[in-house]
């Protein structure tokens, strides 16, 4: 069997498929972006299955050159980079917050455990 | 009273810190101290809560569990004195030894007298100054920041990368919401100049870091410079206020 952009497509659709379930699975990856990533791999899968599918979308669109799938692709990609980046801003800023939260907090419960310690009621109790 | 608190971050800094908060020691009653231990990996912390347990300034202590960068640090201090709603004026001092501690109590009463809502120590106010002014080609990327901020924000300002800096409540409540994570005091200082709060600067002497490593390294240089000015540029896009 020679190989071809058809097959490489399956290939590459199963593999998506397989590497975004192994990974909610584990949960390293949350159901929400799972959703897209398993549309994205069955959008592959389709490509490779049915090749006619690709061509009359190509050919409605008068995209049917090479350079034409390339560019689209970037912009795919491109979309998805953005989208992510824009969310890990998001997390960093909660992460940092929470972060902050928590090291003020701490500090006020040591100077809390503190005072406990030395004050006349707390010596009764320890 | 009013009473002040002085933010000192700190990130591997346990053979610098010592002496550093030895030197704030004679400070007035009126002081409080904050250190700030970002994540360190060496004994930053232990250093600083023995000095918490003996010293006659009351000295806070708070330890981010990752090291999450000076901006992150010194914005947990505005944080901290947000909460707990006693200080007038918020003072960053570098832990590293560079800053000189006769500094603090001037950037204070200059702030208070001429109304400052940000007051910098500036290492070349003094032209006769024979304190230490930091490496050439830093000196040119301060030299640069000035020249930028000057000319999109009309206040010409001689030191925008200094550490040392006195803040009013106007500015510091403002840093305890947002505040860069790295690199902050250009892009906090042109905020603060767009946003018509009042900025001024002092004379100070600085000494070269007695220990530790700076957080802007020489291959980070480029990145600084780029990151700093788009922060910069940008902020002029904002709506004033945000």
């Amino acid at each position: 069997m020679r190989l071809n952009a058809e097959i490489l497509m399956m290939i590459g659709g199963v593999c998506a498929f397989l590497l975004t379930v192994w990974q909610v699975r584990s949960r390293d990856l949350r159901e929400k972006y799972a959703v897209s990533w398993i549309l994205v791999s069955l959008g592959l899968l389709a490509c490779g299955l049915f090749p006619q599918m690709l061509k009359s979308l190509a050919e409605a669109t008068h995209l049917s050159y090479p350079a034409a799938v390339l560019f689209l692709a970037l912009g795919a990609i491109y979309l998805f980079g953005f989208s992510v980046s824009l969310s890990l801003t998001r997390q960093y800023r909660r992460t940092v917050r929470l972060m902050q939260e928590m090291a003020i907090q701490e500090c006020r419960l040591r100077q809390l455990e503190r005072q406990l310690t030395f004050s006349p009621q707390g010596k009764e109790q320890s | 009273m009013l009473r002040h608190l002085i933010v000192v971050p700190a990130y591997n800094e346990q053979d610098a810190l010592p002496r550093t908060l030895e030197t704030l020691q004679p400070l007035p009653e009126e002081y409080e101290i904050l250190i700030v231990n970002d994540g360190s990996r060496d004994r930053t912390g232990a250093v600083a809560e023995a000095y918490a347990a003996q010293s006659r300034l009351p000295v806070h202590v708070l330890h981010l569990p990752v090291n999450a960068g000076i901006g992150v640090a010194v914005q947990t201090g505005y944080l901290f004195a947000q909460k707990m709603d006693r200080f007038h004026y918020v003072i960053q001092f570098d832990a590293d030894g560079q800053h000189d501690v006769a500094a603090l109590p001037k950037l204070v009463e200059t702030a208070a007298r001429e109304q400052l809502d940000l007051c910098i120590g500036s290492r070349f106010l003094d032209h006769g100054s024979t304190g230490y002014q930091s490496t050439m080609t830093r000196r040119f990327g301060i030299r640069f920041f000035s020249r930028l901020i000057a000319w999109l924000g009309g206040v010409r300002v001689t030191d925008p990368t200094s550490g040392l800096r006195c803040a009013g409540p106007r500015a510091w409540r403002r840093f305890a919401k947002h505040y860069p994570e790295d690199y902050p005091e250009p892009e906090t200082l042109f905020w603060c100049v767009r946003n018509k709060l009042k900025v001024g600067e002092i004379p100070v002497q600085m000494h070269p870091r007695q220990g530790g490593v700076s957080s802007i390294r020489p291959h980070h240089a480029v990145y600084y410079m780029l990151k700093v000015s788009l922060a910069i540029v940008l902020d002029r896009l904002r709506p004033l206020g945000h």
